[in-house]
């Protein structure tokens, strides 16, 4: 489709009215932010002029994106608050800390000389004291564990006779290094419906280098992801993610921050369930499904909404009889990736996702689902309850492995 | 590409678009509700004004709006309340009933309007208020406590108070006090007002400084901020730790009234079936004869296609950016339906009069079962609907119908499509 | 009745009255500068803003040219505060005769005026706004001028050297005996208070007024009042000021002013000096010329369209428009019409504000028996904010408020920033959209000259950015619950400043402005119901 914004018309249609402020959940908790307007469409003016007019606050900013999607005018309220904390960053640096947390990749690729030892380490209690005291990373935030095998080391291509499609997985590093279930999960669900489904090694999408300001950092990942992406849409492969995240970065972010030609990737690559989705309205999709008689929350993670093609994960697991799933409807879950390890945000992170554990309560639900490997980290944490990709569930009712812990 | 289907298409998020989704929910049918932005219901001052002012004597609020109502569907058969009027009460019961299920009350005044506070100390009718704005007896209040905190820069007492004691209204020994909080934190918004009332210390600190205020027979009234969740009542915590009633007022957005009438809806919704796609814009639309096939949507940029049966139209007009505009030159963004604009005079010379601005009456024109028509009456397209802002001929700044249109409307909209034999 | 005494009552609170009150501050001649409206009521703050470089006249008339160009140099000198130091260039389209351009170098470089040939693809690049259709581009030393700054500056520095000055006052009546002036008579608009002044002389500097005040001494000037419309885009389209290469026509300027931009501007003979209400006509005229510059000029959203009324002076009559030379005219009423102590000073630009004054300033002095040079183009108007007073001040209203804060207040920076630094609550911005902190409202708000909303708006900037005031309009008024003058009449208060925002946004009430008005309508009628306010 079209990527025609002009930054400046966008700037133009804000009327001021304020609906993203009142949406934002960080300004809800915390007086240290001025807000998504003020850094976003408002300093925007001004900044044509003085590229240095950042509110200082800015470090504040969680990157949910709730403000594109409340707005009604179309302003892209975080793009212009990504763009002002790079601007930000790049003036006056950022700490050790970020530019560590912000390069996710590095850290994972790191962690694969010895993922158990690693694991170990990164969540004993006065290890962990030092982290926070010495360079601000929150004590109280468990960290993901590391898989003892990525997923790619894992995963082994099944040959599919007369595919019905064929797709290319990018699993994003959290399913990579942390959760290889999901992908695995993922490659049944395909194999079963007759989709081929093919892996490759990519660099990390780039978001959490962008929600930590290093704008450069980022732009070479992604320069690096789009020629590949596109090789294979040349040859006529979907692109598959099951990361929310990857899959805004992909297709939105990298056209708005770097004003890169992404119009073909945009139209190419799916969410998981998305895919499943089509191919279910085209009449595709296998729906022999055995009944699952459980209860489960639903979670709809901020960047799966700001994409804005609903909740396609829902309109599939409605297909698998016995299954209850209560949109837990709550917002922000508040980790924001690297945002809630922070210590000075951590608190921010965990006054946010107090919506969360409220809805949980109320809904009287014992285990949950979520796409985003971010989200669900933060509501194991919060709730203590067990939390799994919906792709888990859809792979256990085809009777398929679905990695679940039994 | 995606083709989604679905048996009732609800374009927007605002009241009107909301009531038509959820009243068509009840119909059985499969609904999508799909929007851009959230609605500018959050803009309003969340109460639901019906008719504000004496169709005769318009500087005379009014006492039943039904009546008044009654005497514009009677003159005015372009007004949007001719088209929606045999349902009106009825989706009064319909939007009461669902928002009392999730603990937001609505209540009415006995039939005539309520006449409530604004940050400006003005007394705006309306018909509606939810319990944590209807100020009961005014006339008969002692003393007028007008709280506000130092760190939140869109709301001061003073103004409130000097305005208010104007108004005849009040007993003539009614004291007006002004109070001035602190809330301890460095800026606030309505938002982190209320998220901060919701916590017990925040109550505890403002009855604390509020307390000795207090005298027999006084009131409170607060910004529009006293908590954003349903299940905590704020207003009746505080109101209990004063020992007498405490109400929120109208002010500028962002204000929590209308936004929580917003959340609720959009959960009541979810909980119906009712499929809601965020974050995404129609763009187009596939018209055949005089029917809509399907409407192609853009999220991300990335575009899908969506048919029903029913498409109800609930975009808002300008603001809510149902219409766009050029010099001389105005259009719906969707199906290109025909504005009516009046005489062509698009605004009024006097910024703030009795007389409104033409822009606001502009809208589509309708039949009776909410089609969109021309100019000779005839249907243009027979499956879409039109509700709310979309429709012409209502004056909301001034004739205070804002919220009454949209959930009449939008209700029988919903209602309508509900009737459509698959 | 009160009765002052000053040596010379200066009228018109514009560019040339301020220029001429400092001067005659400066040279020890006591002085009282008498304005109708707020300063700058008249044309000096609807204008486009340009510090000529001379470029535009250069073709036409070099000695104006040369003028402009030192003038240009001395105000960046003097009032570097007031002055964005933009530059500016000329670009020709095929449609306009290459010849001119030839022309236009060669009487550039004579008059002194440096340009430089631009590479066309990279301004295409730098601008993407521009025409590609651009054969020809030049870059010279234009910049944008704050007019309305500029005229605060100059009172506020004459002031210093003891000079009055008072507004919404107009001048009622001259009095004169024996064939001299001996004072004249002030009403007070506001509350209808007369005052009389006692004075050797008045300087007529009233701009379009000038044969308003030049009858009530029963002479006569002929002043050709031209009308010119401006738009206000919501951002800047350039950094630079644009100007058309081809002799001076219609929206052929568009000029980068802080956060917008201004096209200018038509060119209409009218009758009132009040006639300052801008037609949409006008409007779409000037857009269909823009887009010639600025193709997709449609799509970038108009704030606001204002006019302003040029004083043209020509002594034998019969021309009009451009045509009427912009120069400016002397008159010594003693020698044209037999009555002392009455001099006039008509026509000119702002740009060369300060010349005027000067000679207008030696011409009385002269007849006043001082002999005291000139020295406004030496003396710097404000002192520069120190750099230790802008690194408080980016402490507590941070970037870029602090430095617009800094560019507005000039020498009462100081003062703000120590109220924000002990008030946490004075930093908070009450105009979101122009940056304009509670402190600088409040400041401003108890200067003794502020008496509207829409006074504080001039000064500050607030409700001139993207909402048009919508909301800092009522914080504002709310913020002035300490300051008597506003503390009642909140329906006038708001009702004036919103139907002055109105004037410019009715004539291009289209896109996004339109739906800005009808949230408008929405917050000011639906949510508060000030149409209605104390009605009952």
């Amino acid at each position: 489709m079209t990527q025609k914004h002009d930054k400046h018309l966008i700037l133009d249609n804000c009327i001021k009215c304020s609906i993203c402020v009142a949406n934002c959940p960080v300004v809800k908790v915390t007086d240290k932010y001025a807000g998504p307007k003020q850094n976003g469409p408002d300093l925007e003016r001004f900044r044509l002029d003085e590229p240095r007019a950042v509110h200082p606050s800015i470090e504040y900013c969680s990157n949910c994106k709730t403000c594109d999607v409340v707005c009604p005018s179309g302003v892209n309220v975080s793009a212009m608050n990504c763009k002002a904390k790079g601007e930000y960053v790049a003036l006056h640096g950022a700490p050790i800390r970020d530019q560590v947390l912000g390069r996710v990749e590095l850290i994972c690729k790191a962690a694969q000389i010895a993922p158990a030892l690693v694991n170990w380490a990164a969540n004993v209690k006065p290890f962990r004291a030092i982290g926070e005291a010495t360079f601000g990373v929150a004590a109280d935030m468990p960290f993901p564990r590391f898989a003892s095998r990525t997923f790619l080391q894992q995963y082994k291509p099944k040959k599919i006779n007369n595919p019905k499609g064929k797709v290319l997985y990018y699993p994003g590093c959290y399913v990579n290094y942390y959760t290889p279930q999901v992908g695995l999960a993922l490659a049944e669900v395909f194999a079963h419906n007759g989709i081929e489904m093919v892996v490759d090694s990519f660099n990390c999408c780039g978001l959490p280098t962008v929600s930590n300001g290093l704008t450069e950092v980022a732009k070479g990942y992604a320069r690096n992801n789009v020629a590949k992406l596109n090789s294979y849409i040349e040859k006529g492969y979907k692109i598959i993610t099951t990361c929310p995240s990857c899959n805004l970065t992909l297709r939105q972010e990298y056209h708005e921050l770097f004003d890169m030609d992404t119009v073909r990737i945009n139209n190419e690559t799916y969410d998981a369930f998305e895919y499943l989705l089509m191919l279910h309205e085209a009449g595709k999709l296998d729906t022999r499904l055995k009944a699952l008689p459980q209860r489960f929350g639903y979670h709809q993670p901020c960047h799966l909404r700001s994409v804005g093609f609903g909740i396609p994960s829902l309109e599939i697991l409605r297909l698998i009889p016995q299954l209850e799933v209560h949109n837990l409807e709550a917002g922000c879950c508040g980790l924001s990736g690297s945002y809630g390890f922070k210590k000075e945000k951590y608190p921010i992170s965990q006054e946010i996702g107090q919506n969360v554990v409220q809805a949980i309560q109320e809904a009287g639900v014992t285990q949950n689902i979520t796409e985003c490997g971010m989200c669900q980290l933060q509501i194991n944490h919060l709730s203590g309850l067990p939390i799994h990709h919906p792709i888990q569930l859809l792979a256990e009712a085809y009777g398929l492995p679905s990695y679940l812990p039994k | 590409m995606m083709n989604k289907k679905t048996d009732v298409l609800v374009i927007g998020a605002g009241l009107s678009g909301m009531m038509a989704a959820a009243r068509a929910a009840q119909s059985g049918k499969k609904v999508t509700l799909l929007t851009k932005g959230m609605g500018t219901l959050s803009l309003t001052s969340g109460c639901i004004d019906l008719w504000g002012y004496e169709v005769d004597n318009p500087k005379q609020p009014c006492g039943s709006p039904f009546a008044q109502i009654q005497k514009v569907v009677e003159q005015n058969p372009s007004h949007p309340y001719a088209k929606v009027y045999d349902v009106l009460k009825e989706s009064l019961t319909f939007f009461q009933g669902i928002c009392d299920k999730d603990g937001l009350t609505y209540r009415d005044n006995g039939g005539e309007n309520w006449l409530l506070p604004t940050a400006v100390g003005t007394l705006r009718p309306t018909y509606l208020a939810p319990t944590s704005m209807a100020v009961k007896d005014l006339n008969k209040v002692k003393q007028i406590v007008v709280a506000g905190f130092d760190e939140l820069k869109d709301f001061y007492p003073e103004v409130l108070v000097t305005n208010l004691k104007k108004s005849k209204l009040l007993r003539p020994d009614c004291e007006l006090t002004v109070a001035h909080l602190k809330s301890g934190w460095k800026k606030l918004y309505a938002t982190s007002l209320a998220h901060r009332l919701e916590q017990p210390e925040g109550q505890r600190e403002v009855i604390r400084q509020l307390k000795p205020l207090i005298k027999p027979g006084a009131i409170v009234l607060f910004p529009p901020a006293l908590g954003e969740r349903r299940d905590i009542d704020v207003a009746g915590l505080i109101s209990k730790g004063l020992g007498c009633p405490v109400y929120e007022v109208t002010n500028l957005p962002p204000a929590l009234p209308g936004q929580r009438l917003q959340d609720l809806f959009l959960k009541y919704l979810k909980n119906q079936g009712v499929t809601v796609i965020l974050s995404s814009t129609v763009t187009g639309a596939q018209v055949a004869g005089n029917r809509c096939s399907h409407v192609t949507a853009e999220g991300a940029g990335k575009t899908f296609t969506i048919s029903a049966q029913t498409y109800i139209l609930a975009t808002g007009s300008f603001v809510g950016g149902g219409f766009d505009s050029k010099p001389g030159q105005i259009e719906e963004t969707i199906f290109g339906l025909p504005i009516n604009t009046g005489d062509g005079k698009w605004a009024s010379g006097e910024f703030l009069s009795l007389k409104g601005h033409p822009f606001n009456r502009f809208g589509i024109d309708v039949n009776d079962r909410l089609q969109p028509v021309d100019g000779q009456s005839k249907v243009i397209l027979e499956n879409v609907l039109v509700t709310g802002a979309n429709l012409a001929g209502s004056e909301f700044s001034i004739e205070k119908c804002g919220n009454g249109v949209a959930l009449a409307s939008g209700f029988k909209a919903g209602k309508l499509a509900g009737e459509v034999s698959r | 009745m009160a009765t002052e005494k000053v040596q010379v009552v200066v009228v018109g609170g514009g560019a040339t009255g301020t220029g001429i009150l400092r001067d005659l501050a400066m040279r020890g001649i006591s002085a009282l500068l008498v304005e109708q409206g707020d300063l700058a009521h008249g044309t000096s703050s609807r204008f486009h803003g340009l510090l000529h470089s001379g470029g535009r006249y250069a073709v036409k008339d070099q000695e104006a040219a040369k003028e402009c160009l030192e003038e240009n140099m001395i105000l960046r000198r003097i009032a570097s505060d007031c002055v964005e130091p933009t530059g500016g260039l000329f670009a020709a389209l095929p449609e306009d005769d290459p010849a001119y351009a030839e022309k236009w170098v060669k009487a550039c470089a004579e008059s002194g005026i440096k340009t430089e040939e631009l590479n066309i693809k990279e301004l295409l690049k730098k601008y993407p706004v521009l025409s590609p259709r651009i054969t020809k581009a030049y870059s010279t030393p234009d910049a944008a001028v704050d007019g309305f700054r500029l005229l605060w500056s100059n009172v506020n520095s004459a002031r210093r050297y003891g000079a009055k000055m008072v507004t919404y006052h107009k001048l009622s009546a001259v009095y004169r005996a024996n064939g001299a002036i001996t004072g004249v008579e002030l009403t007070n608009t506001l509350n209808g208070e007369i005052t009389s002044v006692e004075c050797q002389m008045v300087i007529n500097a009233a701009g379009a007024w000038a044969g308003e005040v030049a009858a009530m001494a029963g002479l006569e000037i002929h002043m050709i009042k031209d009308k010119g419309t401006l738009l206000a885009f919501n951002h800047r389209l350039t950094n630079q000021v644009v100007n058309r290469l081809r002799p001076p026509g219609d929206a052929d300027i568009f000029v980068p002013h802080g956060t917008i931009t201004l096209l200018g501007t038509t060119s209409i003979a009218v009758e009132d000096p009040n006639s300052t209400k801008p037609s949409e006509i006008e409007v779409e005229n000037m857009l269909n010329i823009g887009r010639e510059t600025m193709p997709n000029i449609d799509n970038y959203r108009i704030i606001r369209a204002f006019a302003g009324v040029r004083p043209l002076y020509q002594a034998n009559k019969g021309a009009g428009g451009r045509a009427v030379t912009r120069n400016f005219a002397l008159i010594d009423h003693e020698q044209k019409d037999g009555l002392k102590g009455l001099v006039s000073i008509v026509g000119g630009k702002f740009t060369t504000y300060r010349l005027m004054a000067e000679k207008t300033v030696d011409l009385a002095a002269k007849k006043l028996g001082n002999n005291t040079p000139c020295r406004t183009a030496e003396e710097p108007l404000t002192q520069p904010v120190t750099s230790e007073m802008l690194e408080r001040g980016k402490k507590v209203f941070g970037v870029p408020g602090y430095k617009k804060a800094a560019e507005r207040l000039g020498d009462a920076y100081g003062k703000v920033v120590e109220k924000a630094e002990q008030d946490p609550s004075m930093r908070r911005m009450f105009c979101e959209c122009e940056l304009v902190s509670a402190s600088e409202i409040d400041y401003v708000a108890k200067d003794g000259d502020s008496k509207t909303l829409s006074d504080i708006r001039r000064k500050t900037r607030m409700g001139m950015g993207t909402c048009q005031g919508i909301f800092c309009s009522y914080r504002t008024l709310g913020a002035l619950g300490n300051n008597p003058q506003f503390t009642v009449g909140h329906r006038e208060f708001i009702t004036e400043f919103l139907q002055n925002r109105w004037r410019g946004i009715r004539p291009v009430l289209w896109g996004q402005q339109l739906r800005e008005t009808q949230l408008s309508t929405g917050i000011f009628c639906s949510l508060f119901g000030m149409e209605r306010m104390n009605d009952e």
